[in-house]
């Protein structure tokens, strides 16, 4: 698994490419984004070939700490697999989920 | 058909469970429907294996002798089912619950287990647990040979 980090119209956006699992998902948790817990954040998931629980669970730590910093994480760009694993444990309730990471950001800034 | 894999029961090592059985998923629809294996049929496996594997390895208790995980699969004309197995301690299956609004970190696998195939049973047996879980292929208008 890789993870990226970049800025999209005054947003962070982090990228993950690859497998998101038992393996893989400490290291997402573990992943020390510049952005200040207070502010925005979008997950872009385009390159997520695979999400299990313990990626899903990964995701929703992630939100729950921005959100109980006054933050929010806003997922973009999720394929057929991973959007499954979210309607399956209804987790999509928890976020907010565009099918483009531009729309994503924009969305965010709106916040 | 039987096929059968035995790993370590180590995390490294779920990514490959999980592979394997995306690869079975697919080669078994294929052979049933001689066309591209229905994706979702098969990400239900590539997922309810990753979960068994991984509830596997995070239960077994640290040993002198390095434990695995048997990971096995049976078919007929319409079903698939695979067994995940190890010697970990016995275990109570409970029926899975989620409140999603508490944004809960852990407790996802099982329930996915559960939603994605038809069937799950939980046997203990010669000191082994063994979870099976079974999904029916449903042939779609179209995909008939």
């Amino acid at each position: 698994m890789i993870i990226s980090e970049k800025l999209c119209n005054d947003i962070t956006v982090i990228s993950i490419k690859g497998t998101i699992d038992a393996k893989t998902a400490p290291e997402l948790k573990k992943f020390d984004s510049a952005s200040a817990a207070d502010s925005p954040v979008v997950i872009d998931l385009s390159d997520v070939d695979f999400l299990d629980s313990s990626g899903l669970g990964a995701l929703v730590g992630i939100a729950r700490i921005k959100r109980d910093h006054g933050g929010n994480v806003t997922l973009a760009c999720m394929n057929n697999k991973v959007r499954k694993v979210f309607e399956i444990t209804q987790v999509y309730k928890l976020f907010d989920i565009y099918d483009d990471v531009e729309a994503a950001t924009l969305n965010a800034v709106k916040k | 058909m039987t096929t059968m894999m035995t790993l370590p029961a180590d995390i490294r090592y779920v990514r490959l469970a999980s592979l394997a059985a995306l690869k079975i998923a697919e080669i078994f629809t294929e052979c049933i429907n001689s066309k591209t294996g229905n994706e979702d049929f098969c990400h239900a496996f590539e997922l309810a294996v990753s979960e068994a594997f991984t509830n596997s390895v995070l239960h077994a208790e640290p040993c002198e002798i390095e434990k695995t995980i048997t990971i096995s699969y049976c078919s007929n004309s319409h079903n698939l089912t695979t067994t995940v197995s190890d010697t970990n301690p016995p275990f109570a299956i409970v029926t899975p619950s989620l409140n999603i609004s508490s944004y809960p970190e852990q407790g996802y696998g099982l329930f996915m287990i559960h939603q994605l195939m038809d069937t799950v049973s939980y046997t203990r047996e010669d000191g082994f647990n063994r979870i099976s879980m079974t999904k029916q292929y449903h042939m779609k208008e179209g995909n008939n040979p």
